[in-house]
């Protein structure tokens, strides 16, 4: 905190602003003894930190996913276009076909395999 | 281990370094959103909100300011986009129960409320933010526009007319 500072910001104030910023600090400080703050155990920081870990790596594995099969798409029909090829675009959408449920599959189990740990 | 040795551990993934400093600073950020939100309910769930953006963006943090300044931008900004999807009318309905709820704390303590908390509640957060950061807090103006995107001179006069706002509804319920 930097109530020092604040001391002398209020200096440059006339008489009735600093009764005012008296007044504010007083009521914000009486603020803070009617709801007293209890810090968490360091435990629940990390247990939190962790789970936010993993959401935030399967959000950028998703991500990274879906930005590829949209890359793949359009390279697809680029490829398609350009060289008078439709049958790399059908390759493509074959692969893609493949993987994706396998993609969707493996992310469907995680959400089971927790679920039965959070029913036990 | 200071500061700058958890900074630069977290950074670099370490999970303790990164829970310590969200633990050392955890108490800071309630009464910060407790000062601005006068809600303590709602300053508890920006804390967390704040807590998990600070997980995800900790690489981002370049040091030039101090950590809690740092969380208090992200609190701040959080703050600010909740407020706007909140609708105005039912957001002031939940400021007042929570006041009331506060009011209620402060009688069993046997404590004399403070009317200028009635009228820092009245006054719109874009005002009373930068009235808790600079003259409570004691950051600069220009610090305090950092924090909320705005410009300097917005800051200075928000301060300048809340402060004035502040003292004359003090004064007509000094009167009444």
């Amino acid at each position: 905190m930097k109530e020092n500072d604040s001391r002398n910001s209020n200096s440059l104030l006339d008489d009735e602003d600093e009764l005012t910023v008296k007044q504010i600090i007083n009521g914000l400080e009486k603020l803070d003894q009617w709801n007293p703050v209890s810090t968490p155990d360091l435990q629940l920081f990390q247990q939190n930190v962790e789970l936010e870990k993993n959401r935030i790596r399967k959000k950028q594995w998703k991500d990274l996913l879906t930005f590829i099969s949209v890359a793949v798409f359009v390279l697809s029909v680029v490829i398609a276009i350009v060289y008078h090829e439709p049958i790399f675009y059908l390759y493509f959408q074959l692969v893609g076909i493949i993987l994706l449920p396998l993609a969707f599959n493996k992310t469907r189990k995680k959400v089971r395999n927790e679920d039965l740990q959070q029913s036990k | 281990m200071d500061e700058k040795d958890l900074i630069r551990k977290a950074k670099k993934g370490d999970t303790l370094a990164l829970s310590t400093l969200l633990q050392q600073n955890y108490s800071f950020l309630v009464r910060y959103l407790m000062k601005v939100t006068l809600h303590p309910q709602n300053a508890e769930d920006l804390t967390q909100e704040t807590m998990l953006k600070c997980i995800e963006k900790i690489q981002l943090y370049n040091g030039e300011s101090k950590f809690s300044s740092w969380l208090i931008t992200i609190a701040t900004n959080l703050f600010i986009d909740q407020q706007r999807r909140k609708k105005r009318e039912k957001n002031w309905q939940k400021q007042q129960q929570a006041l009331r709820k506060m009011k209620w704390n402060a009688a069993n303590r046997n404590e004399e409320w403070t009317d200028v908390l009635d009228v820092l509640a009245q006054i719109n957060e874009d005002i009373r933010m930068p009235i808790v950061l600079k003259h409570y807090y004691g950051y600069s103006y220009e610090e305090i526009g950092k924090m909320m995107g705005i410009a300097e001179g917005t800051v200075k006069s928000r301060v300048s007319n809340g402060l004035k706002r502040v003292r004359k509804e003090l004064a007509e319920l000094e009167g009444e």
